[in-house]
């Protein structure tokens, strides 16, 4: 295998589909840190239920035979609107149930609770599916529109997927930094982020804002379920996992805390993570291959954690008082 | 020479100046005080003074050796260890235990001790509960060694503090506000007891107070810091009459003397 | 007087507990009575001695017997044994210190591999000379060497995360363990150290050295039989080792300053406990008991692959100390045992009960709910999978309702009295109180 430019172009097409997920999904992870300083360890889940909100509603299309009659931009849109309003009121319950009894307990007591519900939703959907389906490994029909693809240059084809993964990657972006700058409410929850205390003081209803954002990071993430199952195609409980650990390392690249940063830290691990399964190989003279690609991921997530904490973007931490 | 030097000390957090090159001395023997209305930057003059704040400027010498960038657990051997102004014991340990963990370093026994359950570990584990006792009986908590640190009252945390820091066998005790939240009387015992630690238990001791009777009754030397500077310095008597001292409290519409 | 209604009561419920155990040797139920009689026996107002004894004779000489009969409870002492020691070495990381370490596995899984490489003919793969396996003696010298390796990969792992942050500490141990897992599935090549995903077999027992003197007293040995009775008590006895130390470590200067650590770690240094260096040792000490326990679980199991090192047990682990109370020895003992008798029991019991409906064929008919044809029970609901809502439902609902855990930590009572324990060389520890 050569270092060929089209192989390059396509690794880097990879990349970014890639990147733009775990942006997708790290922003979950990086707004409710930003409000509440804490790592919400089951927004792998509410990813993973966006997945399975996507896929129960095309198997049931498919199985009422209206699947094809159906425009399927119209399916498309129409899963990728419910994936995110299930996965966002599911964070919100989530918030609600598992959370808010634990604000203002110290810092670990969420963090273990919020392990406890990563785990519980991951058997919970297996249970749900189980009864179901009788079977928790569920892969998508296939949506012909999407397996189509467009050639860029002489090089590059571009499938119909990965436009459909970048393009609403895009607007859900462009959505939030619309959201959270230019409207009362974003500015409620960046209020909040900088000082509750002061934002309630202010007459900001801060539960109700803290809800919110989990309410929005949850849809991005179920967003970004919809997205990895259309272009993946297969999920199951557990597919969560490695994912989210890997969203969470690309909120950390850029700063925790920092939207922006969010985007660009999973741009930047999702690039990284394309390259390093393609070119490891290469590079070690295929002593270390493709597999690495996580070990990768997870060597970063320490590094950045042990150097820079506070990420590429360097987003404020609140100073501990003695 | 001077058991503490301070000179120049500035610290900075983002564009705010808590302290604005300070230059402190405390002798040997002596009761230092530092006074000044909220936010004059007292508590972080000690945080950096015991290293959980590093210095922006400025030079720190204790027994004649430098303090800078030592971490505070080696400051706390070196001789310098404090109480707390908003009371930080181990809530969850009893009385007893909160001043052991003071001796922690001073114990003296390693983990083969600690293991094996060595003939020293038993003298060395039964010479500090003996002398945690005598701490316990001199702040005046005697009897009251199994209770959970949580479970004091108010002011007996607070002399709980002094214990614990005592058990670190300083040479100089800082003090953050050690009356605070104490009515009167048990205001005069804190400072009947500062003044027997002198000599005894410690070497010097320089303290953050807003009681002013505290303050005038026992010190005998006042530094005054306002917006992290230190504005005027000299006996308790000095201080009171000090115009600049005057209006840093008039101007803020406090009370000096609210004790 | 009381003493002694309350020791026959106790003798009593063990010896009938131990006969329902026999004569119903399949029932779960009778297991777990007999399981029960510890709990009497640690809760019952006797004396310590009595309480030693008695929690001696069940555990050194009822229980043996009974895995005699029904070896599948043997096993499942074995199991619990090994649970146990993991949740007592996080408990000491988690309780003590108070750092959320959630790469605990990790430890656990070099000390398996450790043994399983060299103990097994795996090691031949990159060092030539047909050394290996090494003979079953070297079990016990690795046993050793496994400490000395857990605390070194625990220290090295903490020396530069352990100034982090409560929670990005959790994360980086977290990738830490991820990290190990995928070299421990991928290091078959270029140079095969550890088989990768096929795992290692067989792996060398422990030597059975007292097989001439059983002969000679005239017991035939069955290898077979003995080996199950053999883990036990090697078991028994490493936990034995391990609460002896985990107990006097807490009762003693370090003890005390994990617990200051966890409670107020400004406070702790401004006392002058040098904060990363304790924290270290807590890690190392952890981490040496779970890679001990993972050269005993590479023993017994004969085959390890990386399955058996995920995430999920970390957590498995974590819940168990969480729920019998963070920093509580008695706690970690009890959360440990009931979780892992409810995954290998009750969970397992359920499966099995809604197969036997399933294949019953009956169609229930229940009034307002209709007819339920028991046959459709879906085969993919195995209640027996689901660990991990378990460990999710313990870990929310403890944290929410009783963060402090079954069995919390009791306040450690010194009654100093220098006239007798300057003399005796001995502390004198009152006996424990109620919190609060």
């Amino acid at each position: 295998m050569a270092l060929s430019l089209d192989i390059f172009l396509q690794v880097l097409m990879d990349g970014i589909v890639l990147g733009f997920m775990y942006a997708l999904i790290a922003l979950g992870y990086t707004m409710v840190y930003g409000v509440l300083e804490f790592i919400n360890f089951a927004h792998s889940e509410i990813f993973v239920l966006g997945a399975f909100v996507g896929v129960e509603i095309l198997l049931a299309l498919e199985s009422s035979g209206t699947l094809a009659a159906l425009n399927p931009a119209f399916v498309v849109l129409m899963i990728i609107l419910a994936g995110m309003i299930v996965s966002g009121l599911a964070a919100v319950a989530l918030e609600r149930t598992a959370y808010r009894p634990l604000r203002g307990a110290p810092r670990l007591v969420p963090l273990i609770s919020a392990i406890g519900a990563s785990f519980f939703l991951q058997d919970f959907i297996r249970l749900v599916e189980s009864v179901w389906h009788n079977s928790f490994y569920l892969s998508y029909p296939t949506l012909s529109l999407l397996d189509r693809s467009v050639r860029l240059g002489a090089m590059v084809e571009v499938p119909f997927k990965s436009i459909l993964v970048i393009a609403t990657a895009l607007a859900m972006l462009a959505g939030l930094y619309l959201f959270v700058n230019k409207t009362r409410l974003g500015t409620a929850i960046r209020a909040v982020a900088q000082d509750p205390d002061a934002a309630a003081l202010m007459g900001i209803p801060v539960n109700r804002i803290i809800s919110l954002t989990f309410f929005v990071g949850g849809a991005m993430g179920g967003v970004a379920g919809v997205l990895f199952g259309l272009h993946y195609s297969l999920v199951n409980p557990y597919t969560g996992f490695v994912p989210g650990l890997k969203a969470f390392t690309a909120a950390v690249l850029g700063g925790i805390g920092n939207i922006p940063g969010a985007v660009l830290g999973g741009l930047v691990l999702g690039l990284m993570e394309a390259f390093a399964a393609s070119y490891l190989g290469i590079l070690t003279d295929g002593a270390f291959g493709a597999e690495y690609k996580d070990v990768f991921a997870f060597v970063i997530l320490i590094l950045i954690l042990i150097f820079r904490p506070k990420g590429l973007l360097g987003e404020k931490v609140r100073e501990e008082g003695v | 020479m001077a058991l503490l030097e301070v000179q120049g000390l500035t610290k900075k957090f983002g564009g705010l100046v808590a302290l604005q090159s300070v230059d402190l001395a405390i002798e040997d023997g002596m009761i230092a005080a530092l006074i000044g209305p909220n936010g004059a930057g007292k508590t972080t003059f000690f945080n950096t003074l015991t290293g959980h704040y590093r210095p922006d400027r400025g030079e720190i010498r204790f027994k004649n050796r430098s303090l800078r960038g030592v971490t505070p657990d080696r400051i706390t051997h070196a001789g310098i260890c404090r109480t707390f102004q908003n009371i930080r014991l181990f809530g969850e340990m009893s009385v007893l235990e909160n001043v052991l963990v003071g001796m922690h370093a001073r114990i003296g026994v390693g983990l083969a001790d600690i293991i094996g359950r060595s003939r020293r570990f038993y003298a060395r584990e039964n010479q500090a509960a003996k002398r945690a006792m005598e701490l316990l009986a001199l702040v005046g908590l005697e009897g009251r060694e199994e209770e959970w640190a949580s479970s004091l009252a108010y002011g007996d945390q607070r002399r709980l503090e002094v214990a614990r820091a005592l058990a670190s066998k300083p040479e100089l005790l800082l003090l953050d506000e050690p009356t605070a939240g104490m009515n009167p009387s048990e205001a005069e015992g804190m400072m009947a007891l500062i003044e027997k630690l002198i000599g005894v238990h410690v070497r010097s001791v320089l303290l953050i107070e807003h009681n002013m009777r505290v303050v005038m009754g026992i010190s005998h030397r006042v530094s005054v810091l306002d917006y992290g500077e230190k504005i005027a310095e000299g006996t308790p008597d000095e201080v009171r009459r000090d115009a600049r001292v005057i209006e840093a409290y008039l101007g803020l519409g406090k009370q000096a003397d609210h004790a | 007087m009381k003493n002694r209604i309350f020791t026959a009561g106790l003798v009593g419920y063990i010896l009938l507990s131990s006969l329902l155990v026999y004569y119903f040797p399949q029932s779960v139920l009778a297991f777990l009575a007999f399981e029960a009689s510890l709990l009497l026996i640690y809760y019952a107002p006797v004396s310590r001695a009595v309480k030693l004894s008695l929690a001696a004779a069940t555990l050194v000489v009822v229980l043996p017997l009974i895995g005699t009969i029904n070896g599948y409870y043997l096993e499942i002492a074995i199991q619990v044994g090994i649970f146990v020691a993991l949740a007592l070495g996080l408990n000491i990381v988690v309780g003590f210190a108070g750092l959320l370490n959630l790469g605990y596995v990790a430890f656990y899984a070099i000390g398996a591999y450790l043994w399983a490489i060299f103990g097994s003919s795996q090691a031949n793969e990159f060092i030539s000379g047909g050394y290996f396996p090494l003979s079953q003696a070297w079990f016990f010298v690795f046993l050793l060497l496994s400490i000395a390796a857990g605390a070194l990969t625990g220290a090295l792992l903490g020396l530069p995360v352990l100034r982090l942050r409560g929670d990005y500490l959790a994360i980086v141990t977290l990738g830490f363990a991820e990290v190990v897992r995928a070299l421990v599935n991928n290091l078959d090549k270029p140079i095969n150290l550890t088989n990768g995903p096929r795992g290692i077999t067989p792996i060398e027992r422990p030597p059975l050295f007292f097989q001439p003197l059983l002969e000679g007293l005239g017991v035939a040995v069955d290898p077979a039989a003995l080996y199950p009775l053999y883990f036990y008590f090697i078991v028994l006895l490493l936990l034995l080792a391990i609460i002896l130390v985990t107990r006097r470590l807490e009762d003693s200067p370090v003890g005390r300053a994990w617990k200051a650590i966890r409670g107020d770690e400004i406070a702790a240094v401004a006392m002058g406990i040098p904060v990363v260096r304790m924290k270290l040792l807590a890690f190392a000490v952890g981490a040496s008991f779970a890679s001990a326990v993972g050269v005993l679980f590479a023993a017994k199991q004969v085959f390890i692959n990386p399955e058996s090192f995920t995430f999920m047990e970390s957590i498995g682990v974590l819940a168990m100390v969480i729920l019998g109370g963070m920093g509580s020895i008695p706690g970690a003992i009890l959360g440990a045992t009931a979780v892992t008798i409810l995954n290998l029991q009750l969970l397992k019991g359920l499966s099995l009960w809604l197969n036997a409906l399933r294949q019953s064929g009956l169609v229930l008919t229940l009034p307002l709910i209709g007819s339920l044809d028991l046959s459709r029970i879906p085969s993919q609901f195995e209640p027996a999978k689901y660990e991990r809502m378990i460990f999710g439902l313990i870990l929310i609902l403890m944290m929410i309702f009783r963060p402090r855990g079954i069995l919390p930590p009791q306040k450690r009572e010194r009654r100093f009295d220098p006239s007798t324990s300057l003399r005796t060389g001995k502390l004198t520890t009152g006996g424990d109180r109620g919190e609060n």
